[in-house]
C-alpha cells in the first residue's frame, strides 16, 4: 500500500499521526518538489490530476483500490487495524 | 549587423587617409567605389570598440594583402573576411565575433532558390518561401551569435538541445486568443492604413478574424489559435438558416485553408477550439454581439446556436475540399469536458465528429477532465487556465496566451553520456534543463528590448493597448521545455524500450517527473512559467538522430529508428512509444496518457489508421472509454490518402498509382506531426517514421 501525501497537507498529517502506517505495511510517498520518484509513481497509477484536486490518496495495489479523501482513508485503515487486532 | 562595413563613395574632403589604389569595391549599397582604407578603421571602431591604433594597423595589413594580390574589383564581404582573418591572427576573438558578417554562400543560395526546403512541410517552394528561408538563415546566425550566450549556442550547435524557430528570433513562438478582442475593439492594426469598427455581420467578423490571424502570423513564429470559435460567433448567427450557417462554416474553413499567400507562401497554421457544451467559465459571461455591443444575454443562452454552427463546421470538414481531400487548416480541436456527456445531443454530435475522424481524420479530441480548462493550438500546445484566467474569462477578450520559445532536450544523448549511471543521467538532465532555462531568459531579454520600443518598434502589434494592457501579456506567457527520444533514452540506459516492460515505463515516467519538478522549481526562482511540452519535433527528431549518429556513432547506431542506409533516421518523438510497435490502440492511448498529466503545455497520442476506415460507432465508444478510463489529454486518428493530379480523385491509402485512371502522377498525404500535409514535402526522418508507423487496421 502507498499513501501519497504532502508535507503541508493537514489531512495527510492527520492520517500519519493517527495510524501506525509502517505497521500496516503502508509506504508513504511525500510529494515534494525534489521527489521525482514519488511523482512518477503517482503518474504510473494515473493519479496526478486527482492528487492536484486533493491529498491524501491511498493506493491498495493488491485490491486494486484507490481511496481518496482522509475520511475514507481513515475508515479503511480503522477496519484494517480492527482486522489486525 | 550584416551590412555594417559600408564602403560608400568618398566625400570630397575625405581623402587625406586614402591610399591611392586603383582598386574598386562593390559595396553593400550596390555601388562601385574606389578603395578607402579608412572605412575599415571606422567599421572596426564602431562595431568592435577596438582602439584606433590597432584598427589602423589591421587596415594597413589588409591593404598590403590586397595590393599584393593584384585584385582589381573587391567586394565588401571579402574585405570583411580579410579583416576578420587579421583579427584572429592577433588573438582578437571577441572583436572578430562582433565584426562577423552574416550571410550565405552563393552555392547555398542557388540550392535554396532551385530546390525546396524540407525543414517545415507547411512551407511550399516558391519565391516567397525562398525569401523566408534566406531571412531565417540570417536571423538564425544572428540569434546564435548575438542573442544567446556561447554555451547556449554551442549546446544547440552540438545537438545537446534544440532552440526552435531561431529564424524567428525576434518574435514569440505561438499564440492563442479570443474572437472577443476583435468583436469588441474591431480591427485596428498598428501598420494598417484603415481602421475597422467592430463587425456588424458574421461575414465581416470572419474577414476580421482571418486578417487578424494573418497579422498575428507576422508577429509569431508558430500557430495562431482561437478559443471557443463556435460559441463566440453565436451572437452573430441567431436567426440564420441552416443553409446560411453552412455557407459561413464553408467560408471560414476555406478562408483559412487557402491563405497560402502569407508568410513564405505558407498557409496560416491555424487552430479553432470548439465546444458542444458551453464551458462552465463562459456560461454566465455577457455576450458581445454585432457592433461590439452586449446583447443582453449570456453565452450560456447561445448554446443551441453555437451547437448548430459547430455541426455545420463538421459537415464541411466531412465533405473536404474541391477534390474531397481533408482540409489541412484550420485544425478543429473539440474540447470534451465533464459537462459534455450530460448535454442534449452530445451523443449525436460525438458520432458526427467521429465520422469526420474516420473519414478525413481532421478531428482532434481534447479531453478537459475535472475542472481543467485550456486553449489548445499548434501541434499539441495548450495553455491551461489558472485561477486568474477564470477571472479574466468574465472579459474574454483578455484571454490571450503565448509561448515565448521552445527549447528541446536531446534525451538519448544524455543516456549515451551517462553510460548506464543513474546519478550521472539525472545530473546531466538537470544541466540540460538549466541550459534551456538560460536560453529562455536570454530570449525574454531580447524580446523585451524589442517590445520596449512600443508602437514604433518591430513588435508594434504586440504592444497595442486597447484594454489597458499590451496585446502580448508577458505576465501570462509560457516558456516551453520539450523532449525528444525518451524511448531511446530508456532503451540505451536499461536495455529495453518502453513498450517492453513496466519497469521501462516507470523509468521513463521518472525522467519526465524529474523534468517537470525542475520546471516548477525554476519557475519559482525566476518568476517565469517554465512548462513541459511534447515537442512536435518535425525536424528535431531527425536532426538529433543525425548528429548523434555522427558524434556517438556506435551508441546511436543501436538506438536510432528508421533506415540508416537510406539516411531516413529519427528518434521517437517526445514520450511516445516506438511507432512501429504493434500495440492495441487503447493500450497505446492508456500508456502514453500516463505521461500527459506531467506535461502541462500539451500532449497528443496519434493513432495511425493507414487505409482503414474505422466504424463510426466503435470510434465513438472508444472516445468514451478514453475519457473515462485514461489520463490521455488529446488523441488524433490519422488516415492516409492519395490524390490523383490528373483526374483529381482522392483515394484512401498511400498508393503507387490512381485506382480510377491509372495515372502515376499522384500525391500522398497524411498527418506529419500535429497537422496534415503532403508527403512529398517531408524530411527524410519523417519519411523513415512513415515507413515504420504501425497502422491500427484491425482494432475498430
Amino acid at each position: 500500500m502507498i499513501l501519497f501525501s504532502a508535507p503541508t497537507c493537514d489531512k495527510c498529517n492527520y492520517i500519519k499521526k493517527n495510524f501506525n502506517l509502517k505497521e500496516l505495511g503502508i509506504r508513504i510517498e511525500e510529494l515534494t518538489e525534489e521527489n521525482a520518484e514519488g511523482l512518477a509513481l503517482l503518474a504510473w497509477h494515473g493519479l496526478v490530476k486527482r492528487a492536484e484536486e486533493g491529498l491524501p490518496i491511498l493506493v491498495v495495489e493488491k485490491e486494486k483500490l484507490v481511496i481518496r479523501g482522509y475520511e475514507n482513508i481513515a475508515k479503511y485503515l480503522e477496519r484494517k487495524v480492527r482486522l489486525k487486532n | 549587423m550584416g551590412e555594417v562595413l559600408e564602403l560608400k563613395p568618398m566625400k570630397l574632403f575625405d581623402t587625406k587617409d586614402t591610399t591611392d589604389l586603383a582598386v574598386f569595391v562593390r559595396t553593400s549599397d550596390e555601388e562601385l567605389v574606389t578603395w578607402n582604407r579608412q572605412k575599415i578603421v571606422e567599421a572596426l571602431i564602431r562595431e568592435t570598440f577596438l582602439d584606433r591604433g590597432t584598427a589602423e594597423i589591421i587596415s594597413e595589413e589588409v591593404e598590403k594583402i590586397i595590393l599584393k594580390s593584384g585584385i582589381s574589383v573587391l567586394t565588401s564581404p571579402l574585405i570583411r573576411e580579410l579583416v576578420d582573418a587579421k583579427l584572429i591572427e592577433k588573438g582578437l576573438e571577441k572583436a572578430r565575433k562582433m565584426h562577423t558578417r552574416l550571410g550565405m554562400p552563393l552555392y547555398d543560395v542557388e540550392q535554396l532558390i532551385v530546390y525546396p526546403n524540407k525543414e517545415n512541410a507547411n512551407v511550399p517552394h516558391g519565391p516567397e518561401a525562398t525569401n523566408l528561408t534566406l531571412a531565417e538563415n540570417i536571423k538564425k546566425e544572428y540569434a546564435l551569435l548575438n542573442v544567446f550566450s556561447q554555451d547556449v549556442s554551442d549546446a544547440h550547435m552540438k545537438g545537446d538541445i534544440h532552440l526552435h524557430d531561431l529564424g524567428f528570433i525576434d518574435r514569440p513562438y505561438c499564440s492563442g486568443q479570443s474572437l472577443e478582442y476583435i468583436k469588441k475593439f474591431g480591427l485596428s492594426l498598428p501598420n494598417s492604413l484603415a481602421i475597422a469598427k467592430p463587425a456588424k455581420h458574421p461575414e465581416v467578423l470572419l474577414a476580421h478574424m482571418v486578417k487578424f490571424a494573418a497579422a498575428l502570423q507576422s508577429n509569431f513564429a508558430g500557430a495562431i489559435g482561437w478559443d471557443a470559435v463556435n460559441l463566440f460567433f453565436a451572437p452573430y448567427l441567431e436567426g440564420l438558416s441552416k443553409k446560411d450557417l453552412k455557407q459561413l462554416a464553408q467560408m471560414l474553413i476555406f478562408e483559412f485553408s487557402q491563405q497560402a499567400v502569407a508568410r513564405g507562401g505558407q498557409a496560416i497554421f491555424s487552430d479553432i477550439n470548439l465546444y458542444w457544451e458551453v464551458p462552465k467559465h463562459f456560461e454566465d459571461v455577457p455576450a458581445i454581439g454585432p457592433g461590439g455591443e452586449y446583447t443582453g444575454k449570456t453565452y450560456g443562452e447561445y448554446a443551441k446556436t453555437a451547437q448548430e454552427f459547430v455541426k455545420a463546421l463538421f459537415e464541411v470538414y466531412m465533405e473536404g475540399d474541391g477534390c474531397g481531400r481533408p482540409f489541412f487548416f484550420p485544425k478543429p480541436l473539440v474540447h470534451i469536458t465533464e459537462k459534455f456527456w450530460n448535454e442534449d445531443g452530445s451523443e449525436e454530435f460525438l458520432e458526427l465528429i467521429c465520422d469526420v475522424a474516420c473519414e478525413k481524420g481532421n478531428t482532434y479530441f481534447v479531453f478537459d477532465r475535472g475542472n481543467t480548462a485550456k486553449i489548445s493550438e499548434c501541434c499539441r500546445l495548450s495553455f491551461k487556465l489558472e485561477k486568474s484566467d477564470f477571472e479574466d474569462a468574465k472579459q474574454p477578450w483578455k484571454m490571450r496566451y503565448s509561448a515565448i520559445q521552445n527549447v528541446t532536450i536531446n534525451l538519448p544523448r544524455i543516456a549515451y553520456e551517462a553510460k548506464g549511471d543513474d546519478t550521472k543521467l539525472f545530473n546531466l538532465l538537470t544541466e540540460r534543463i538549466e541550459l534551456a532555462v538560460k536560453a529562455h531568459i536570454q530570449k525574454r531579454m531580447f524580446l523585451e528590448k524589442l517590445l520596449s520600443q512600443g508602437e514604433r518598434g518591430p513588435l508594434a502589434l504586440l504592444t497595442m493597448n486597447k484594454d489597458g494592457q499590451p496585446y502580448l501579456r508577458m505576465h501570462r506567457v509560457s516558456y516551453l521545455i520539450g523532449m525528444v527520444g525518451l524511448n531511446e533514452l530508456v532503451q540505451y540506459h536499461l536495455g529495453q524500450e518502453m513498450h517492453e516492460s513496466d519497469f521501462a515505463i516507470k523509468f521513463g515516467l521518472k525522467v519526465i517527473a524529474h523534468m517537470k519538478l525542475l520546471c516548477d522549481r525554476f519557475s519559482k526562482i525566476h518568476n517565469m512559467h517554465f512548462v513541459l511540452e511534447q515537442t512536435p519535433a518535425e525536424s528535431t527528431a531527425y536532426r538529433f538522430a543525425r548528429l548523434d549518429l555522427k558524434h556517438f556513432s556506435e551508441k546511436a547506431g543501436r538506438t536510432v529508428k528508421g533506415d540508416i542506409s537510406r539516411g531516413e533516421i529519427y528518434y521517437t518523438n517526445s514520450t511516445y512509444l516506438n511507432v512501429s510497435h504493434p500495440i492495441n490502440p487503447i493500450d497505446r492511448i492508456r500508456i502514453e496518457g500516463l505521461f500527459h498529466p506531467l506535461i502541462e503545455a500539451g500532449s497528443l497520442t496519434h493513432i495511425w489508421l493507414g487505409e482503414k476506415r474505422p466504424d463510426t460507432k466503435s470510434l465513438a465508444n472508444f472516445i468514451k472509454k478514453i475519457f473515462h478510463n485514461t489520463e490521455n489529454d488529446q488523441v488524433a486518428f490519422s488516415p492516409e490518402f492519395t490524390t490523383c493530379l490528373d483526374c483529381k480523385k482522392t483515394m484512401r491509402g498511400l498508393l503507387d498509382s490512381c485506382s480510377y485512371c491509372g495515372s502515376e502522377r499522384i500525391e500522398g498525404m497524411t498527418r506529419i506531426t500535429g497537422y496534415f500535409t503532403r508527403i512529398s514535402s517531408w524530411n527524410k526522418g519523417k519519411l523513415g517514421e512513415l515507413r515504420d508507423r504501425f497502422r491500427s487496421k484491425d482494432y475498430f
